[in-house]
């Protein structure tokens, strides 16, 4: 019984995904791909609860949707208007076949592998246990194992705030800088 | 005493050296002073290597020294030799002494000429590579000074360089010596292939005896021997070659280089003996030159032209002697006929230096009453050419045509040939003193007042005069031989002429010479026989330039010409306009991909991936 | 309890990798784009979740979460240039920004 939960949930949340994905990529106003984006994000968040990935599923959703998309969501109301524009037009005229071609080749590529490398391996999911994606063993393996990693990311979140800051930071115009 | 041979051998070349390199720092005669100076060096260095050649007993007299090995290729070893024999050292000696002659007459006679420094380092140079000829221990470096007395010869002829004829006539005698020089080639070829070796003590007794090796061995060295002294079939270059300067004339193309073929199958007639149809061969080619030469002769209007078609002649003589194995024989007539000819030859420089550059006979009448010591000198060589006794000729010619009777039928054709070439000799010799040095005639207008020359030119043709009359000399047949006692250890004779054979040709060859004189004086000279009008044959030389015009020139013109049209313009030329073309157009087609856009650049990137992920997934 | 295997979870990552990237590479807008990549990696990020399931160990999802703090400096960034860019006048459209042509 609660395998066809699993599996109806899963059917959902996939379904979800993937539309709104394709939905990021084919509307006009950046309004609304940004609010797709948002519903793409809390599929994910179920899919990694099935996982059970209980803290990225939290994660992502306060992380990415919270921050992020607010932050998307901010910018594309400042510029208002200037973002609208028809997808797939422009450029040269081979651009459009060959991103299609080229994202088949690399989708039909990537299940021919897992289908040739993994056989039949993926099968058998390895027992978990109980404190399985909980904070606190995540944190103990941030703490221990990929302490370095830690350290790293932390300073390059310093550093994107530092770039934020600068980018944002005195209002010039051209007009500023053709007199300077 | 071999440093007297090298010595002799590179003092011509320093000359030129130091012609070539002072440039304008030495004067135009202090040119022609330095030039004369080193080839008389050359040949007191020459004289000094005979005298030390003579204390030796004659076995021990051949002495090879090598300065190096030159090339050394596998188990192939050619040294930078040089054989002082006495074969060689007779050449040396004619070499420099009559070159050092014409190089100084050369100085009063290319006196004021605009580039005479350049003259004089063309002549050591010539001298330098003459004597490398003779001197060379092996076919190697003979093969070298062959190919550079070509060299020499073609630079001199084209001397005066804004004439289109002389250019014409340079490149005419060169192309001509190099057929000569690409059979000689592939004869060496062969004999490096049989023998391993070409220097002249090995190579004669390793070379094959007799069968079809040897006869072609013979046979390129005959077509080397036959181009570069201008016998039938490749003499065409020689007449032309009057185009140069008298005194190159005098010493390339009468004293020297043309009798450079005699020298070669005397030195390798071992290998001639070898192949005994290429020696009758030689003989018989030299015959039919001498005929036809001397029939030429008869009816050329070029002062020069004369003289050249008798030293074709006199050279067929040569090869006469030499095909039938009378080495000795040919070698005297060699040098005496240097000495005559380069006489004859400096004496008409005289008057055409006196003429300023007149050469047609029917123009340089009365020279007879203005110019009497050269008339006397020209006198002196043509009785020695005739063979007329006590002058050179007769003691050097009549011993070739004895040797003839030796061998058969076939030597009786050639003697038969060379009694006509005889009175053919006397005929055309005397045309042309009783024409150009005759009495009567008007002066010609052009006739300057101290017509005789400077003492440059009037010294050494008096030189040359003596010669040409004590120069015989040295051998009279059968009784007193000592040449053929100095050359024998290096050049035997096969054919040896008994007394009787001796008396009775050199009482016809002088019947039959002062007949030819005696047509001559009432023909020219007394005007008591009407000279018939020239047949077109004969000025026509025989037609030889036309044949060569139409089987070689015309076709070789031809197919060039169609190559042109057909496969250089489209092809060739046009290829190079199409892959610039092709590079302009596809360097465009790339540039295409060069769009700016970043989103086309990601899309490449998003190929590279997909590809990449093919080959990892099929690379395990 | 079951439910699929980890193989369908990579399938749907490759689906969102793909369609991220078909985004990237056909929208104009600077921003779809930054929103494309958005898909792109939250598409890595499923694929690493899922190997940490079937592996058993945690390390794909501590990878994940730097990925996470990860993509948003860079989207702090890159809103940046895009605020700084509107702000100048300057089109938003990648096309037009062509210095980048040889």
């Amino acid at each position: 019984m609660a395998n066809v939960i699993v599996w109806i949930v899963w059917c959902g949340a996939a379904f979800a995904c993937i539309a709104s994905a394709l939905a990021v990529v084919s509307f006009s106003n950046p309004f609304f791909s940004a609010l797709a984006l948002i519903g793409n994000l809390a599929s994910l968040a179920v899919l990694y609860l099935l996982l059970g990935g209980e803290f990225v599923a939290a994660g992502q959703v306060l992380v990415y949707g919270g921050a992020v998309m607010v932050m998307f969501l901010f910018v594309i109301a400042y510029l208002g208007d200037r973002t609208q524009e028809a997808p797939w037009a422009g450029g040269p005229s081979w651009q459009a076949v060959g991103t299609v071609l080229a994202a088949g080749a690399i989708l039909a590529e990537v299940i021919v592998a897992l289908a040739l490398t993994t056989g039949g391996h993926l099968k058998h999911e390895a027992h978990i246990p109980r404190s399985f994606g909980t904070p606190a063993s995540i944190g103990r393996l941030f703490l221990t194992d990929h302490l370095l990693a830690f350290e790293v990311t932390s300073i390059v979140l310093l550093v994107a705030a530092v770039g934020g800051v600068v980018l944002g930071s005195h209002a010039r115009t051209l007009e500023d800088d053709a007199r300077a | 005493m071999n440093a007297a041979a090298w010595i002799c051998l590179l003092l011509p070349l320093a000359g030129a050296l130091a012609i070539t390199l002072a440039g304008e720092r030495v004067s135009r005669r202090g040119a022609g002073y330095l030039s004369t100076a080193t080839t008389a060096a050359a040949f007191v260095a020459a004289i000094v290597a005979f005298a030390d050649m003579l204390s030796k007993p004659p076995a021990a007299r051949p002495h090879a020294t090598t300065s190096w090995t030159w090339l050394s290729a596998g188990r192939y070893h050619f040294g930078l030799t040089l054989l002082t024999d006495q074969l060689s050292v007779f050449m040396m000696l004619i070499v420099s002494g009559v070159g050092a002659l014409i190089v100084a007459y050369s100085i009063g006679y290319m006196d004021r000429e605009d580039e005479e420094r350049r003259f004089f380092a063309y002549m050591s140079l010539f001298v330098f590579s003459m004597l490398l000829l003779v001197q060379g221990g092996n076919l190697l470096l003979l093969l070298a000074g062959w190919g550079m007395v070509g060299l020499s010869s073609y630079l001199l002829i084209g001397f005066y360089q804004e004439r289109e004829s002389a250019v014409r006539a340079a490149k005419k005698a060169f192309v001509m010596n190099a057929v000569g020089d690409a059979t000689m080639a592939l004869a060496l070829f062969l004999l490096i292939q049989h023998t391993g070796r070409l220097d002249y003590g090995g190579v004669f007794a390793a070379s094959p005896h007799g069968g079809a090796i040897a006869n072609l061995i013979a046979l390129g060295l005959l077509g080397g021997a036959v181009a570069k002294s201008a016998q039938i079939p490749l003499h065409t270059w020689l007449p032309d070659a009057m185009e140069g300067p008298t005194p190159v004339s005098a010493l390339i193309h009468a004293a020297t280089m043309v009798t450079a073929g005699v020298y070669l199958i005397v030195r390798t007639h071992p290998l001639f003996e070898n192949a005994y149809v290429v020696e009758d061969l030689a003989a018989g080619l030299g015959a039919a030159t001498l005929v036809m030469a001397g029939l030429i002769a008869l009816v050329q209007v070029d002062i020069k032209r004369v003289i050249a078609y008798s030293t074709m002649s006199q050279i067929g003589y040569m090869f006469v002697g030499a095909g039938v194995g009378a080495y000795p024989n040919a070698m005297f007539h060699l040098m005496t006929h240097a000495f005559f000819k380069a006489l004859l030859f400096l004496a008409a420089g005289i008057a055409i230096h006196a003429l300023a550059g007149e050469q047609d006979i029917r123009r340089m009448t009365g020279l007879g009453r203005t110019m009497p010591r050269t008339r006397l000198a020209f006198l002196a060589g043509s009785l020695a050419l005739v063979g007329i006794p006590p002058f050179a000729g007769f003691f050097s010619k009549d011993s070739i045509l004895a040797a003839t009777l030796d061998r058969g039928w076939f030597g009786a054709i050639l003697f038969a040939c060379g009694l006509a070439g005889t009175f053919l000799t006397g005929l055309y010799t005397f045309r042309l003193f009783f024409v150009v040095f005759g009495r009567e005639g008007d002066a010609h207008p052009h006739l300057h007042g101290d017509a005789e020359g400077p003492f440059s030119m009037v010294s050494t043709v008096a030189v040359l005069a003596v010669l040409s009359v004590v120069g015989g000399w040295i051998q009279f047949a059968p009784l007193w031989t000592p040449l053929t006692t100095w050359l024998a250890p290096v050049a035997r004779p096969i054919s040896e002429a008994t007394s009787w054979e001796e008396a009775a040709s050199s009482a016809a060859a002088f019947a039959l010479g002062l007949a030819g004189i005696w047509v001559a004086y009432a023909a020219y000279a007394a005007r008591t026989v009407r000279v018939p009008a020239a047949l077109p044959l004969l000025e026509k030389k025989f037609y030889w330039d036309e044949l060569y015009d139409l089987v070689f020139y015309r076709p070789a013109d031809l197919v060039s010409r169609a190559l042109g049209r057909f496969f250089e313009q489209p092809v060739v030329a046009g290829s190079i306009g199409e892959v610039t073309q092709g590079f302009r157009v596809g360097a465009g087609e790339v540039s295409r991909a060069q769009n700016g856009l970043v989103r086309s650049y990601a899309l490449a990137l998003a190929a590279g991936v997909a590809v990449l992920a093919v080959v990892f997934l099929s690379v395990r | 309890m079951h439910g699929p295997d980890v193989a369908w979870y990579l399938v749907l990552a490759a689906l969102l990798f793909v369609t991220g990237a078909l985004g990237v590479l056909v929208r104009r807008s600077p921003l779809i784009i930054l929103l494309s990549v958005e898909i792109m990696l939250n598409g890595a990020n499923l694929a690493l979740i899922a190997f940490a399931r079937r592996l058993g160990h945690e390390d794909g999802q501590v990878f994940a979460i730097a990925v996470m703090a990860i993509a948003a400096s860079e989207v702090v960034v890159g809103l940046g240039l895009i605020v700084a860019m509107g702000r100048r006048h300057v089109e938003l459209d990648v096309d037009k920004l062509r210095t980048l042509r040889g």
